[in-house]
């Protein structure tokens, strides 16, 4: 009996439904067809990865010129490892193999005698040298170094130099002084050093995966070497590009419904549909866009991940649960933004509105971080169940390798579409209220009141 | 089908916003097939009255009736609504967007009526601008035809004719009348009384959201006196001050109406205006809409005191 009043229902709704199509299929040409949206498509992800380009650019950009280091060493033993270990730098470092093009700097070495008398006297003589740029850095090796004790300045090795903090010089200069130390304690300790070749060794515990059983051959599969690409590449990448056509995807929706109600057209709609399929028909239409825009970027992604021979990292089942979440999160947001829309009088209405909007994306990414380190946390599994948090954020876990258990991402989904219903229910009342109502600014207050009150 | 069935029907349709009545307790019948002139001040309640027919506003209180049926929001795929605050989408060619809109409302493809009517209104060579090329005048046409292109039988136009030059207003004026000729029950709100008089079969007058005339114009005009005198003159205005007998003078221009009291002989009168300058032409008659409508409108009360 419910069926067929169910069916009934449906079959009373079809020309509804009928219309709001018609007027998705006109939203979703009208963004198609622009020259804007190819743009959009081809240039976002040069602009998202922007960073990683200029990173790549300023690599190859590298200051070649001498970074001359002025050594002075209390300890009296330390200074020529400084000076073997720069010649050696020379000579596989400094100079590209093939072209023999000096693609990185040399560090030539100044040894100075210390002179305890005159030591502030020095420093301050060096400091001058590095600002006016004839020095980089001047390095104090202190004389207890190699038994380090209680005075803890002459048990160190103070580096200066303009920004010594960042300086990638301060870490090439403790290789030498360190294995130098090492050899100077053994041999003081009366043990030769080539007896005790892996002494220091340092052994480094290298990532694998899991091993699994092949379900169709029966097959043992051996855990493999876990790579960069899949335990953060590919995760940062789902999670950019779905945050990326979620903002992009939405806010439009804004600005659309707030001309459409300016320039006088959505009354001219509402005489043919009503105002719930007017809403749905604009966010299914922008639905429709994003859509496209992902599955692009998605197919691209796979080819060059194919190219690259990466090809095997890819979990081809994270991408039903990647349109699942776009598709319930653009509803979402869509909704907030359409209902928002119908409030705005102008475009600085549609700015306050619009970051406010947005708070929940955004946070999303700043929780990238700790949920990527640790996805199993309490924190990332109870954020990831939040409805507006969810899409992303249990995405997110989703695709680092090890995954999460089976029912979150369903328990996720179920709460995703609950809450979405609920938001384009009361998002459909304010916007049929609203979208009428010419100039008065609308208080928070009066929003919330229609949208419960209807 | 019954031909005296009324197209349109509201029975003590009332409907409020926070603490203002926009509507109160509004019965209102519109025959089918003819021209309703729904007539009122800015802010009396028109435009409220207008979305709640359209199922646009649900009325607070009271029922709507649309050809006998009680509304529901789909069923207006028959009745062509032209709001009084309109648009278009600019960035679409003309005849898209009427196709589009044709078909949102219809559901089928309006390609042929829109080529029709854009030939109607000689803008076939506008077809294929994009909606922004457009003049005022032109845009208001391509929004007629918006809403007649579905060939519903019922059509409700608000402000049809404002902004429009004379050549552009007897376009419209003439296809309003071709609706009528075929069958179509046509409601119209407009803020010009001559055009509400020329062509309207019914006038219905709403004030402070208070139904203050129904009728066809002659019934209305006979609640009046003739009480009107309607003259022309070499002296013009300035020389009909202080006339006795005359409570109120409207200055056209080239005519003049004088109200006159109840107590006074308009042939006294007309010594009186020919003792001071030549007589052109004197009509002694009942007052116009336009009269009527200001003094309703004018006082602050509902129901012009007439005896």
């Amino acid at each position: 009996m419910i069926f067929l009043s169910a069916l009934q229902e449906m079959m009373r709704l079809e020309p509804a439904m009928r219309k709001m199509l018609r007027l998705t299929k006109r939203e979703y040409f009208a963004v198609i067809k622009t020259k804007g949206f190819i743009a959009m498509l081809i240039l976002l992800p040069i602009l998202m990865s922007g960073g990683f380009i200029a990173k790549k650019i300023s690599e190859s950009r590298i200051d070649t010129s001498d970074k001359k280091i002025a050594v002075i060493d209390h300890s009296s033993v330390m200074a020529e490892a400084l000076v073997d270990a720069s010649e050696q730098r020379n000579k596989t470092d400094v100079f590209d193999t093939e072209t023999g093009k000096k693609q990185r700097p040399s560090y030539p070495i100044e040894i100075l005698t210390p002179n305890t008398a005159e030591l502030r006297k020095l420093r301050l003589e060096l400091s001058d040298r590095i600002r006016n740029g004839d020095l980089h850095a001047f390095v104090e090796i202190g004389a207890d170094v190699i038994h380090p004790g209680a005075d803890r300045q002459a048990s160190r090795v103070a580096y200066h130099s303009k920004n010594s903090m960042t300086d990638d010089v301060r870490g090439w200069v403790e290789w030498p002084i360190n294995n130098r130390l090492r050899s100077l304690r053994l041999s003081d300790a009366g043990i030769d050093e080539s007896e005790v070749k892996d002494l220091f060794h340092w052994v480094a515990a290298e990532g694998l995966g899991l091993a699994t059983l092949n379900e169709e051959t029966g097959e043992l599969v051996d855990a493999e070497r876990t790579h960069g690409i899949e335990a953060i590449g590919i995760p940062i990448f789902m999670i950019m590009t779905m945050y990326m056509m979620i903002l992009i995807g939405a806010q439009p929706l804004l600005m659309s419904v707030m001309e459409e109600k300016t320039q006088k057209i959505a009354e001219v709609i509402l005489g043919a549909i009503g105002p719930f399929e007017f809403m749905m028909g604009k966010i299914l239409g922008i639905v429709g866009v994003t859509l496209t825009a992902a599955s692009f970027y998605m197919i691209a992604g796979i080819i060059s991940l194919n190219i690259m021979g990466y090809s095997k990292y890819i979990n081809y089942s994270l991408l039903p649960w990647y349109f699942t979440y776009l598709i319930l999160a653009l509803l979402m947001y869509g909704s907030v933004n359409a209902a928002l829309g119908a409030t705005c009088n102008d475009s600085k209405d549609v700015q306050s509105v619009a970051f406010p909007a947005l708070i929940p994306l955004i946070s999303c990414m700043f929780m990238m971080g700790p949920v990527l380190k640790e996805p199993m946390s309490e924190f990332a599994t109870i954020v990831s169940l939040l409805p507006p948090f969810t899409p992303l954020i249990m995405m997110l876990r989703q695709s680092v390798p090890g995954g999460v258990p089976v029912w979150q991402p369903w328990l996720g989904v179920s709460g995703m579409l609950l809450f979405t219903v609920f938001l384009i229910w009361i998002g459909g009342r304010i916007f049929r209220i609203s979208i009428l109502m010419q100039g008065k600014s609308l208080k928070l207050k009066n929003i919330i009141k229609w949208g419960l009150r209807g | 089908m019954d031909v005296h069935m009324a197209t349109v029907e509201l029975e003590q349709v009332s409907k409020t916003f926070g603490s203002v009545n926009a509507v109160n307790t509004l019965s209102m019948s519109v025959p089918e097939g003819s021209i309703y002139g729904f007539i009122g001040p800015n802010g009396s309640g028109k435009s409220t009255t207008l979305r709640m027919i359209m199922n646009i506003i649900y009325p607070d209180s009271g029922s709507i009736r649309l050809f006998g049926e009680t509304i529901t929001g789909m069923d207006n795929e028959q009745i062509g609504y032209l709001p009084e605050e309109r648009g278009l989408y600019k960035n679409m060619k003309v005849r898209e967007v009427l196709t589009f809109l044709g078909g949102l409302k219809s559901g089928r493809n309006v390609g042929p009526e829109v080529d029709t009517w854009l030939e109607k209104f000689d803008l076939m060579d506008w077809a294929g601008k994009k909606v922004s090329a457009l003049s005022k005048g032109m845009s208001q046409k391509v929004q007629f035809i918006a809403t007649v292109v579905t060939k519903p039988a019922l059509i409700i136009l608000d402000e049809p004719f404002s902004g429009l030059d004379p050549v552009n207003m007897e376009t419209l004026r003439k296809a309003v009348l071709e609706l009528r000729a075929a069958g179509t029950t046509v409601i119209f709100s407009t803020h010009d009384m001559n055009v509400a008089e020329n062509l309207c079969d019914y006038i219905f007058m709403i004030f402070k959201g208070n139904k203050v005339l129904d009728g066809t114009l002659e019934s209305i005009q006979n609640t009046y006196r003739s009480d009107t005198i309607r003259l022309r003159t070499d002296g013009g205005v300035s020389v009909l001050n202080g006339l006795s007998g005359v409570e109120s003078i409207h200055d056209s221009g080239q005519t003049q109406e004088l109200r006159i009291s109840s107590m006074s002989n308009p042939q006294e009168i007309l010594s009186q205006v020919m003792a001071r300058t030549t007589v052109k032409s004197f009509e002694i008659t009942k007052p116009s809409l336009h009269d009527i409508f200001i003094r309703i409108a004018g006082d602050d009360e509902i129901g012009a005191s007439h005896a």
